[in-house]
């Protein structure tokens, strides 16, 4: 049961605000989203619809805290199709960066591990300019899987590095400043 | 024709052959690449929580290849995606622009400013007639299915050079070199390349169905042009193997390395032995007749006879 005294009527104010979410309040529920979803064709309990309506009621703490909210692949089909241009990708992110948001002030908790990843990813970025494949995938087996999740992982990581195609240490580029700036800049 | 080149992390690690294949082929089409100085990550799909992080990361690269006077090719489709978006953003949105040209102390070039992905270059700058005259092989024996992708052809207000829902640059790309394009609906499907680390087995499931389909359709490789697409297809497939109880053993070739070999060029100049799965037997069945096989058709009740036993 939905109980309207739990709703938060600001919610798709506050996704419209985030760059990315403007366009939430097009959304008027067809379904066309969800019914090309390559996601949904294999986990019903992905419902990329469901997510925008419980977000237009209201239905904040339930959106944040849904662990489909993860499973977004980014492939941009629901983006292409919707009549009404809602740019679903992007109000995905726009939430995500809500939720992340609130996890870090410690009012939810995250446990989806893709929320790790893209972290760890956007973090080497951040300090290198590259993402450092070996350190990062490595650092998030560890983290969610342990000593065994880097052991798992130890076989493909060979098989790259034979070919050539892993490298053992970060790639940093020159204008490591500049990409601190963007960071800056965008934060503000 | 001259042109940036933005290669993208990828392009020199995991698909350090697209890399090799992209610069052979385009020196063979008569495009000179000039890789932009000290480029950056555009972010990928893992700063898609953060829409500005990501078209500012992104800005910074096109800045960087307006420095060279140069239009910009990108064969990776995730890069080709971001930089393209930012490049929107950089000439429409006036506060984000001014954000990043404070971050960087560097004015955007708004005019004359081009950002395209490799197989639009080559298939509409060059043009697929004008690459068939370099070709020196007739692939024949190669049967294929063109996989596009997500980002590659979507979303069409970024990647504006083919449809979206029926693309059809790479299938006449593969046709011009004499191999068989066959139909396939699942070309613009996702591989699940995002949900890779994750979660995997949602990721395999996704990548088993472009498989499942390639093989009936009686395909000997998938012919891509996203190193994402590569890393689940091909990187992975042993790994789909195992997860699935199940044999796959389809070659993956960059649609770089494919005309390569219609070029003439050797397995080694197109780094074909870097590919996981192994395509020797693929190439050594190029221009060899297909031994006939007779199908004899066994009715409906038999078979369901045989399976009863």
């Amino acid at each position: 049961m939905i109980k309207s005294s739990d709703l938060d009527p600001n919610f798709k104010y506050e996704i419209a605000n985030e760059p990315g979410g403007e366009n939430i309040k097009l959304c008027f529920n067809c379904t066309g989203c969800t019914v090309g979803c390559p996601v949904t064709e294999i986990d019903t309990g992905y419902n990329p619809r469901k997510i925008l309506r419980k977000a237009l009621l209201g239905m904040r703490n339930e959106v944040l805290t849904d662990e489909s909210l993860w499973l977004c692949a980014s492939c941009y089909l629901c983006y292409e199709r919707c009549p009404q241009d809602v740019k679903i990708t992007e109000v995905m992110g726009a939430i995500r960066a809500i939720a992340q948001r609130d996890a870090k002030a410690g009012k939810i908790k995250i446990t989806h591990p893709k929320h790790k990843f893209d972290t760890l990813f956007i973090n080497s970025v951040k300090s290198n300019g590259k993402w450092y494949e070996a350190g990062v995938s490595g650092m998030f087996m560890f983290m969610t899987k342990g000593l065994g999740g880097v052991i798992g992982y130890a076989p493909m990581g060979l098989e790259l590095f034979k070919k050539g195609k892993l490298s053992i240490l970060p790639h940093r580029i020159k204008g490591t400043n500049e990409i601190k700036n963007i960071f800056k800049e965008i934060e503000k | 024709m001259k042109l940036a080149y933005y290669p993208g992390c990828t392009l020199h690690g995991t698909a350090r052959e697209y890399d090799a294949s992209t610069k052979t082929v385009s020196k063979i089409a008569c495009i000179e690449l000039v890789e932009i100085p000290d480029w950056n990550c555009c972010g990928a799909l893992e700063a898609i929580f953060d829409k500005e992080l990501s078209m500012g990361l992104s800005a910074r690269n096109n800045m960087q290849a307006q420095k060279l006077g140069l239009d910009l090719v990108i064969p990776c489709s995730i890069c080709s995606h971001n930089l393209g978006r930012a490049d929107t953003a950089m000439k429409t949105d006036e506060i984000f622009r001014g954000k990043i040209e404070k971050a960087l102390g560097n004015k955007y070039k708004q005019n004359g400013f081009k950002i395209k992905h490799l197989l639009d270059v080559m298939v509409n700058d060059i043009g697929v007639e004008a690459l068939a005259q370099k070709f020196k092989k007739n692939l024949k024996g190669i049967k294929a299915v063109p996989y596009y992708g997500c980002l590659l052809v979507r979303p069409s207000e970024v990647s504006k050079f083919d449809n979206p829902e029926n693309p059809t640059s790479l299938d006449n790309l593969i046709k011009a070199t004499g191999a068989e394009c066959l139909p396939f609906s699942q070309k613009t499907k996702c591989c699940g390349g995002n949900l890779l680390m994750s979660n995997q087995d949602y990721a395999f499931k996704l990548t088993q169905k472009l498989f499942d389909e390639a093989k009936a359709s009686g395909a000997n490789c998938i012919v891509v042009a996203c190193p994402m697409c590569h890393m689940l297809l091909d990187c992975q497939q042993s790994a789909v193997e195992k997860a699935h109880n199940t044999k796959i053993d389809l070659p993956i070739l960059y649609f770089t390395q494919l005309i390569g070999l219609a070029m003439g060029l050797s397995e080694k100049e197109l780094e074909l032995d870097r590919n996981m799965v192994s395509p020797s037997k693929l190439i050594s069945s190029i221009g060899k007749e297909e031994p006939k096989v007779e199908i004899k058709a066994v009715p409906k009740v038999e078979k369901e006879a045989e399976a009863a036993q």
